[in-house]
C-alpha cells in the first residue's frame, strides 16, 4: 500500500500527499504549483480553458491525451506525465522560440483575450501527438482541427483564425512529447510505484478524506463492502462536476481509474464487451467500424476531453435519462455485470432504472462490465441526439431504432427507445408492438410518432418544453423512415 | 518601414499564447490576501429585514462579512441615473443581487461562510416580464420618441399594411474570465484596485464613492480582460466595491474572482426587447411609413438602458430610408438583474426588427427579400436623411448590395434553394441578406473624448498609456502601431502600459467601438506634440554639425532615425537625438487629448447629428433547417463590410469574424431560460450555449471594401468593433425565409433566438398556414394577432 501518488507535471517528479491528492488537477497546478497558465472559466468541463495533457503509461509509450483539469482529480493522476502551457517549452526563455502551435496562434491572429488560448494550444498541441511517439504524418485540415477543438470555447475570435492557425502548422515541426521528455526514464519510475495500490487519507476543512485506488476488482469489491458508502469514480466527469458545484463532495473515494482490465475494450462473436472503467475514446475508436452509428453518436457526445476522461460505467451509473449511450444500449439488449460482496450477476440494462436516477444496484455493487449484442446484418440502427447546439452539448432528447424488414417492405419487428422523455430511458413496447408485421412507409412511421407521443410523459425543463419533446418523438420516427431510404445523390444526411 | 495597415499580432499574444500574460485570478497572492466571497439573495423582491452572520462568522477562516451597514461612504450608484445600491439595506430587487460580503482567509472557508448566512426576507410578488412592467407601470426614464412625417397617415393610405409584434431575447456576454478585482489598502486610507474593467475611471469613482474617498485617494490599474463585450462597462463597479470594502475594514489585500455560475446569475446581460409595428408599404415593398414600439426588459436598476434604448432607437432604420415614420422607446423596470451593454449596445434590437418586417413585407408580396431591401436602401445623393435628421454621407451601402451579390452568387442559390424546397422532404434552405449601418460615437455627447500619455525615454524608447482598456479587440496593438509609426521606431521600442486612473484620467469607457478612434487620435497628437520638440531640437543639431539652416519642418522621423529631408545622409539615432533632448532639457513627455467633433444629438426633440460616421456592410447567409427536429446549421456566410483603411487587417479580420460568430449565438442557440423566481436556470456553459466551433459556417467569405474614404477617423480608418455583430442577422432571417417555404410562401413568426425548438414549433405554425386559405386582397393579418 503506498501513502501518496506519484506524478510528473512538466517533467517534474511529484509526490503528492495528504489533502493535495484531493483537489482538482487545475487547483493543483494552479494554486500548489503556481502553473497559471492553465485557466478556469465554468468548472464544469464545458469550456476547456483548463486543457492539460495528461500522458498515461500505455506499453512502452506515454500516451498524451488532452482532459479538462478542472473536473479531475489529482488522485486520478497517479502514475502519470501532466503536460501544461508551460510544459510545451521546457527550459524556454522569454525571447527564445516558441512551440509551433504558440507560434501559429501568434502569427495568425489565434487569440485576442487570451483567455481560452492556453486551452486551446494545449487541445491542437495534443491533436500532433501520436500512439507511436513520432512526428503526427499529416497536417491538421479543417476538419481534424474542428474535432480536436470542439471542447474548446472562444467567445473572441469566432475560431476561424484559430483553424487557420491551426492549418498552417507543418507537422514536421512539431516536438512529440516523447521527444521533449526523458520518456523511459519516466516511465519506469512510474511503474514502480504502479503496482501498488495507493490508500491517502487526509484532513480537510475539519473533515476526513479517504482515498483507496485498488489495482483489481476484487480489492475494489472488498474494499466497497466495508465502506459503502464511498463514492466511487471513474472519469470523474460527471463527479468533478458535481464537486465544484458542491453538490457531492464525498468523503470517501474508491477510484476505479487503475483497475487492471477494467478499460478492456474487445469484440468477438458478434458480442461487444465493454468493461466498466472503458473511456468514450477507446470505445470510439474500435466501434468505427464495427457500429459505425453508434461511432457517430460517441463523435457527438461532450467533447474529446471529455470522451478522453468518461466512461461508459459512469455513464451507465449516473443514471440520467439524457445518458447518450443509454438508447442504443436498450434496443440491442444489452447487459450489464455487476460484481459485489455476494458475487458477480447480470442485468439487461432495461432492467436496471427503477426510477430518476434510481438504479438496481446495491451499494456494496460496482458495474463491472458491459455487453451488448452487436446488430445483424439486414437490421437497421439509427441513433439519434437532438440537443440546442450541434457539438459539446447535453441532449435534449435521444432516440435509437432498431429494425429488421421481412419481405415486401413488411416491418418484422422494430425496438424504439428513447431519452429525455421520462424519468428514465423508454422502451416503447405499445408503438414497437403496434408497428411489427405493418408495411415499412411513411404513412406507417406518422401514425407510430403518434403513438409514441403518448407512450411518453416529457417534462419542461432549461432544455427545453415538453411538448418539443413530445413532437421530437413523434418526427423522429417519421425522419427514421427517410434516413432508412437507400440515399439518392447529392442528398442531404 | 511603417507598421500601421500591418497585421502584427496582438501585443500579447505571445504572453496569451505561452499562458503567461496574467489576469487578476493568475496575480501571485500578496501577503496576508483575503478571499472575497457574497451572498445572493435567493428572492427577486422583499424586503430585507435581517442578514443574519452568526454562524457564518463562526466558520473557521472567516474574517468579516459586510453588509450595507458597513459601507463608509454613499450607498448608491449609476452612471446616467444613480439609483442602485452596492448592497441593498432595505429591499432586494433581483435573484442574485449581493447582499453581503464574506471575507475569508480561503475560497473553502467562503464558500462554506456563505450557505450558513441566512437572509429574513419578506417576499414580495416579482415583476418579471415586459408585459408586467407595462401592467403595472414600472419603467426606468421616459418614453423617448423620434419621427418624421405623418406615419399614421401613410401607413393608412398605403396599398399593403402589415402589423405585428417582433420579440428578441436578451445574452449573456461570456467573457471567459468573470468579474474579478484585487484592492490593495494604501497609506491614509487610500486604495488601489486591479480590475477587469473596461472603464476604470468609472471604477475609481465607484470605490470612492463607497468608501468615503476623494477620486484622488483611490487608484484604479486595468492591464487586460480575458473578454468584455460590454459586460465590465459598468458591471465591474460591485465586485471592485466588494473587495474595496473589505480592504477598507481589514486592512488586508482582498481579492474577489466570481465564479461563472454566479457571474452569470448576478450580472445584467443584453436586454430583451419587444418591436410592436404597423407598417405600410408598395408594391415593390417599398416602406411609405412605418410605426414602431420598442420596449425593453431593463432590469432591476437603470445601468445603461436608457442609452441603449436610444441606440435601438437610432438603428431602427438601419440600412433602410424611411420616409414617414415614428419611433418610440420605453425601458421597463422588472426583476431581474440590471441589464447592460452588450456589443451592438441596443443597435442588433433595432435591426433585427427593421430586417424582419422587410423580411415579412417580402413574404406577404411574395418578393424576393433582397428586392425589397434594395428599393428602401439609403441613397447616396437622395433618400439619404435618417428619422433624427442626420444625412448618410459617402454611402457605400448600393456598391455593397451589388459587389455582394454578384460575390455571393445570390441569384444562382436563390434558384438552387427554390429547387430544394421544392423536392426534398426531409430539410429545408433559406437563403437572406441583411445589412449593417452602424453610428460610431457615443451617442451622449461627452463621452466622446479620450487622452494619452506618451513618454519618450532617454534611451529613446517610448512608454504610452491611454484611457483604451484591452478586452482582447487589440486596441492597445493598434496604439502601439500608431506610435510606432509616429516617431519612425520599431513596434519594440514602444510599450503600451497597462491602463490606469494615475496617468489617464477622467476617461469613457472602452466602449462604443470608439477606443482606438478616440484614444488613438489622443495618442497620436501627444506623439506629434513631442515630435515637434525634438524636431526643433534636430534642427538646431544639424544645423550645428554643418547642416542646412534650422527648420523643424523639414525634419523627418523614420527607420529609427531623424534626418533633414533636404540632407538626409546627416542622420540621428532616435535615441541619440532622445539624449540630446534630454541635456538640452526639451520635455519628452506630452499628453494628448482629442474630442471629437460632433453636433450631438437632443433626446428631447429626437433629433440632431450624433454620429461622426458610420461603419457599413451586408451579409448573405444560407441556412439548413431539419424539418423533423429544427435542427440548424449555417452553411455559408459571404459578408462584405466597409471599415476604412484598417490600422491592423489581421486584428480587424478577427472582429469582424468573432463579431459576427457572436452575433449568430444570440440569433441561434443563446437563449436565457428563467425560473418563476426570476432566477437564470441556463447559468452555465452546460445549458447556455455560446457558438462552439463547430457552429462555424463551413463556407465563410470575409471581405471589406478597402479605401482610404473615411477622413474624419484617424489613418481614415472605421471603428469596427460592434458592427459586424449586426450582420449576424442575416442568419436568422434565412431561417425566416426557409419557413416561409414551408408556409406556401408566407411570412412565419419566430422570434429571436432561433433555436431547434423554436423552429420546429414555427414549422408546425407554417403547416397550419399552409393549410389556411390565402386571402384575398392587400391588408394581411399580423403574424400574431396583434390588435
Ligand atoms: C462537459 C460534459 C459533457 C458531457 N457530455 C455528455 C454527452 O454528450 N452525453 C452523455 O451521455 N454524457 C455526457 N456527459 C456526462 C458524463 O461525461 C458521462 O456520463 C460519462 O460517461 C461519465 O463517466 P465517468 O467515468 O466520468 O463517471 P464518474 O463521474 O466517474 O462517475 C459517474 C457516476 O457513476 C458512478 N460510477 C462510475 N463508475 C462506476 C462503476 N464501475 N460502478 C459503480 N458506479 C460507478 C460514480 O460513483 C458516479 O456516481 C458530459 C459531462 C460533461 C462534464
Ligand atoms: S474550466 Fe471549463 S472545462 Fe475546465
Ligand atoms: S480569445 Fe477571448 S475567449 Fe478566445
Amino acid at each position: 500500500m503506498r501513502d501518496h501518488l506519484l506524478l510528473y507535471v512538466n517533467g517534474q517528479r511529484h509526490e503528492v500527499r495528504g489533502a493535495d491528492a484531493f483537489l482538482t488537477l487545475a487547483d493543483f497546478v494552479r494554486e500548489r504549483l503556481r502553473l497559471t497558465g492553465t485557466k478556469i472559466v465554468c468548472a464544469e468541463g464545458d469550456c476547456g480553458a483548463c486543457t492539460v495533457l495528461v500522458g498515461r503509461p500505455r506499453g512502452r509509450r506515454l500516451h498524451y491525451l488532452p482532459v479538462d483539469s478542472c473536473i479531475c482529480f489529482v488522485y486520478q493522476m497517479d502514475g502519470c506525465h501532466i503536460v501544461t502551457v508551460e510544459g510545451l517549452t521546457p527550459g524556454r526563455r522569454e525571447n527564445d522560440p516558441l512551440h509551433p502551435v504558440q507560434e501559429a496562434m501568434v502569427r495568425h491572429h489565434g487569440s485576442q483575450c487570451g483567455f481560452c488560448t492556453p486551452g486551446i494550444v494545449m487541445a491542437m498541441a495534443g491533436a500532433f501527438e501520436t500512439d507511436d511517439g513520432r512526428h503526427r504524418p499529416e497536417p491538421l485540415d479543417a476538419d481534424a482541427l474542428r474535432r480536436a477543438l470542439s471542447g474548446n470555447l472562444c467567445r473572441c475570435t469566432g475560431y476561424v483564425q484559430i483553424i487557420e492557425a491551426g492549418e498552417s502548422i507543418d507537422p514536421a515541426s512539431v516536438p512529440p512529447l516523447a521527444q521533449l521528455y526523458p520518456e523511459q526514464a519516466m516511465l519506469a519510475d512510474l511503474a514502480g510505484a504502479a503496482a501498488q495500490p495507493a490508500a491517502i487519507s487526509a484532513v480537510r476543512g475539519g473533515q476526513t478524506m479517504e482515498l483507496f485506488a485498488p489495482r483489481t476488482l476484487e480489492e475494489a469489491v472488498v474494499f466497497k463492502a466495508s465502506h459503502p458508502d464511498a463514492a466511487v469514480v471513474c472519469g470523474a466527469t460527471d463527479l468533478g462536476v458535481q464537486h465544484n458545484k458542491g453538490l457531492r463532495v464525498p468523503s470517501v473515494v474508491l477510484d476505479l481509474s487503475h483497475v487492471e482490465g477494467l478499460s478492456d475494450v474487445v469484440a468477438a462473436d458478434g458480442v461487444l464487451r465493454m468493461g466498466a472503467a472503458a473511456t468514450w475514446t477507446a470505445i470510439g475508436d474500435i466501434t468505427e467500424d464495427l457500429v459505425p452509428e453508434f461511432h457517430r453518436i460517441i463523435t457527438l457526445f461532450g467533447s474529446p476531453q471529455i470522451r478522453n476522461a468518461g466512461t461508459i460505467g459512469g455513464n451507465i451509473v449516473n443514471g440520467s435519462p439524457i445518458a447518450d449511450s443509454l438508447p442504443f444500449l436498450f434496443v440491442t439488449h444489452a447487459e450489464v455485470e455487476i460484481a459485489g460482496g455476494a458475487g458477480r450477476r447480470r442485468v439487461a440494462l432495461t432492467r436496471l432504472y427503477r426510477g430518476y436516477k434510481q438504479l438496481d444496484l446495491a451499494p456494496d455493487e460496482l458495474v463491472a462490465e458491459v455487453r451488448v449484442p452487436l446488430p445483424r446484418r439486414g437490421e437497421i440502427l439509427r441513433l439519434y441526439k437532438v440537443s440546442k447546439r450541434r457539438d459539446m452539448d447535453i441532449s435534449t432528447f435521444t432516440a435509437a431504432v432498431l429494425a429488421r424488414l421481412g419481405d415486401g417492405g413488411v416491418i418484422e419487428w422494430m425496438r424504439v427507445a428513447m431519452g429525455g422523455v421520462a424519468p428514465v430511458v423508454l422502451r416503447l413496447a405499445r408503438t414497437e408492438q403496434w408497428l411489427e408485421g405493418r408495411p415499412f412507409t411513411e404513412e406507417t412511421m406518422r401514425e407510430a410518432g403518434h403513438l409514441a407521443a403518448q407512450e411518453i410523459s416529457p417534462i419542461t425543463d432549461v432544455r427545453g418544453e415538453a411538448r418539443y419533446r413530445r413532437r421530437l418523438a413523434e418526427n423522429i420516427l417519421v425522419k427514421f423512415y427517410h434516413d432508412a431510404q437507400p440515399a439518392p445523390a447529392g442528398a442531404v444526411r | 518601414m511603417p507598421h500601421s495597415g500591418k497585421p502584427v499580432p496582438h501585443d500579447s499574444a505571445r504572453g496569451h499564447a505561452t499562458g503567461t500574460a496574467p489576469y487578476i485570478a493568475d496575480l501571485p497572492a500578496l501577503a496576508g490576501e483575503l478571499w472575497v466571497d457574497y451572498v445572493p439573495s435567493p428572492l427577486p423582491n422583499g424586503l430585507l429585514r435581517r442578514v443574519d452572520t452568526d454562524e457564518a462568522l463562526r466558520v473557521s477562516g472567516v474574517v468579516a462579512i459586510l453588509t450595507a451597514a458597513d459601507i463608509p461612504g454613499r450607498n448608491r450608484f449609476g452612471s446616467i441615473i444613480c439609483d442602485e445600491p452596492f448592497l441593498p439595506s432595505d429591499r432586494v430587487s433581483y435573484t442574485g443581487q449581493p447582499v453581503a460580503i464574506i471575507a475569508a482567509e480561503s475560497r473553502e472557508a467562503a464558500r462554506r461562510a456563505r450557505a450558513l448566512v441566512r437572509l429574513d426576507i419578506a417576499a414580495e410578488p416579482p415583476v418579471l416580464t415586459i408585459e408586467e412592467a407595462c401592467a403595472a407601470g414600472l419603467f426606468i426614464g421616459p418614453r423617448r420618441r423620434i419621427a418624421r412625417g405623418d406615419a399614421a397617415a401613410a401607413i393608412a393610405s398605403a396599398p399593403h399594411r402589415l402589423e405585428g409584434e417582433f420579440r428578441s431575447g436578451g445574452q449573456e456576454q461570456f467573457y471567459l474570465e468573470s468579474q474579478a478585482a484585487i484592492a490593495i489598502p494604501g497609506e491614509q486610507g487610500q486604495m488601489v484596485v486591479h480590475s477587469s474593467t473596461q472603464n476604470p475611471t468609472e471604477i475609481q469613482a465607484v470605490v470612492a464613492e463607497a468608501l468615503g474617498l476623494g477620486m484622488h485617494e483611490v487608484v484604479c490599474i486595468c492591464r487586460r480582460m480575458g473578454g468584455g463585450f460590454g459586460g465590465k462597462e459598468t458591471q465591474a463597479a460591485i465586485p471592485a466595491v466588494m473587495a474595496a470594502l473589505v480592504a477598507r475594514h481589514t486592512g488586508r489585500p482582498a481579492r474577489v474572482v466570481w465564479s461563472k455560475d454566479d457571474d452569470m446569475k448576478t450580472t445584467g446581460k443584453r436586454h430583451e426587447f419587444r418591436t410592436r409595428y404597423r407598417v405600410g408599404f408598395d408594391d415593390d415593398g417599398r416602406v411609405l411609413g412605418l410605426s414602431i414600439e420598442f420596449h425593453s426588459n431593463g432590469g432591476a436598476f437603470a445601468d445603461l438602458s436608457t442609452a441603449i434604448m436610444e441606440r435601438a432607437m437610432l438603428h431602427a432604420d438601419n440600412a433602410y430610408y424611411l420616409p414617414h415614420v415614428e419611433i418610440t422607446g420605453q425601458v421597463c423596470r422588472t426583476h431581474l438583474p440590471p441589464n447592460t451593454a452588450f456589443r451592438g449596445f441596443g443597435g442588433p434590437q433595432g435591426v433585427a426588427a427593421i430586417e424582419t418586417i422587410l423580411e415579412d413585407i417580402a413574404a406577404t408580396l411574395g418578393r424576393d427579400a433582397l428586392a425589397v431591401r434594395r428599393v428602401n436602401l439609403y441613397g447616396v445623393s437622395e433618400r439619404n436623411t435618417t428619422p433624427y435628421g442626420q444625412t448618410v454621407e459617402g454611402n457605400l451601402l448600393p456598391r455593397i448590395f451589388d459587389e455582394l451579390e454578384r460575390t455571393s452568387d445570390y441569384a444562382t442559390r436563390r434558384r438552387a434553394v427554390q429547387q430544394f424546397n421544392a423536392t426534398s422532404r426531409t430539410h429545408l434552405r433559406g437563403l437572406a441578406m441583411t445589412a449593417v449601418k452602424f453610428g460610431i460615437s457615443f451617442t451622449t455627447k461627452f463621452l466622446n473624448q479620450g487622452n494619452a500619455l506618451v513618454s519618450v525615454l532617454m534611451d529613446g524608447t517610448v512608454q504610452v498609456s491611454t484611457g483604451a482598456t484591452e478586452m482582447g479587440q487589440g486596441v492597445n496593438t493598434k496604439i502601439r502601431q500608431l506610435v510606432a509609426d509616429e516617431f519612425g521606431l520599431p513596434l519594440e521600442a514602444v510599450v503600451v502600459l497597462p491602463t490606469s486612473t494615475e496617468r489617464n484620467i477622467n476617461t469613457s469607457p472602452t466602449a462604443a467601438s470608439a477606443g482606438a478612434d478616440l484614444n488613438g487620435t489622443a495618442a497620436v497628437r501627444a506623439c506629434a506634440e513631442i515630435r515637434g520638440r525634438m524636431a526643433e531640437c534636430a534642427a538646431r543639431h544639424f544645423e550645428a554639425a554643418g547642416g542646412p539652416s534650422a527648420d523643424p519642418a523639414q525634419v523627418r522621423f523614420a527607420d529609427g532615425a531623424v534626418f533633414d529631408v533636404r540632407n538626409p545622409d546627416q542622420r540621428l539615432d532616435f535615441s541619440e537625438l532622445a539624449g540630446i533632448c534630454r541635456r538640452e532639457r526639451v520635455d519628452l513627455g506630452a499628453r494628448g487629448f482629442y474630442a471629437t467633433p460632433l453636433a450631438g444629438f437632443d433626446r428631447e426633440s429626437g433629433q440632431g447629428a450624433p454620429f461622426l460616421y458610420y461603419t457599413t456592410g451586408a451579409a448573405v447567409a444560407e441556412v439548413l433547417v431539419d424539418r423533423f427536429t429544427g435542427d440548424l446549421t449555417v452553411e455559408r456566410v459571404d459578408l462584405l463590410m466597409d471599415i476604412g483603411r484598417m490600422i491592423n487587417p489581421g486584428v480587424d479580420r478577427g472582429q469582424v469574424i468573432g463579431g459576427f460568430i457572436q452575433g449568430m449565438g444570440w440569433v441561434t442557440t443563446e437563449q436565457l431560460v428563467y425560473g418563476a423566481r426570476g432566477e437564470l436556470l441556463s447559468h452555465s456553459p452546460t445549458t447556455y450555449k455560446i457558438p462552439s466551433i463547430g457552429d462555424v459556417p463551413r463556407i465563410f467569405r470575409v471581405a471589406v471594401l478597402d479605401n482610404d474614404l473615411n477622413k474624419r477617423n484617424i489613418f481614415s480608418s472605421k471603428a469596427v468593433g460592434e458592427p459586424p455583430l449586426l450582420l449576424a442577422v442575416c442568419v436568422f432571417e434565412a431561417v425566416k425565409n426557409a419557413l416561409t417555404y414551408a408556409a406556401a410562401g408566407r411570412p412565419v413568426p419566430l422570434f429571436i433566438p432561433a433555436t431547434n425548438e423554436a423552429i420546429l414549433m414555427a414549422l408546425d405554425e407554417a403547416a397550419k398556414s399552409r393549410n389556411a386559405p390565402k386571402e384575398s386582397g392587400v391588408a394581411v393579418e399580423s403574424p400574431v394577432g396583434v390588435p
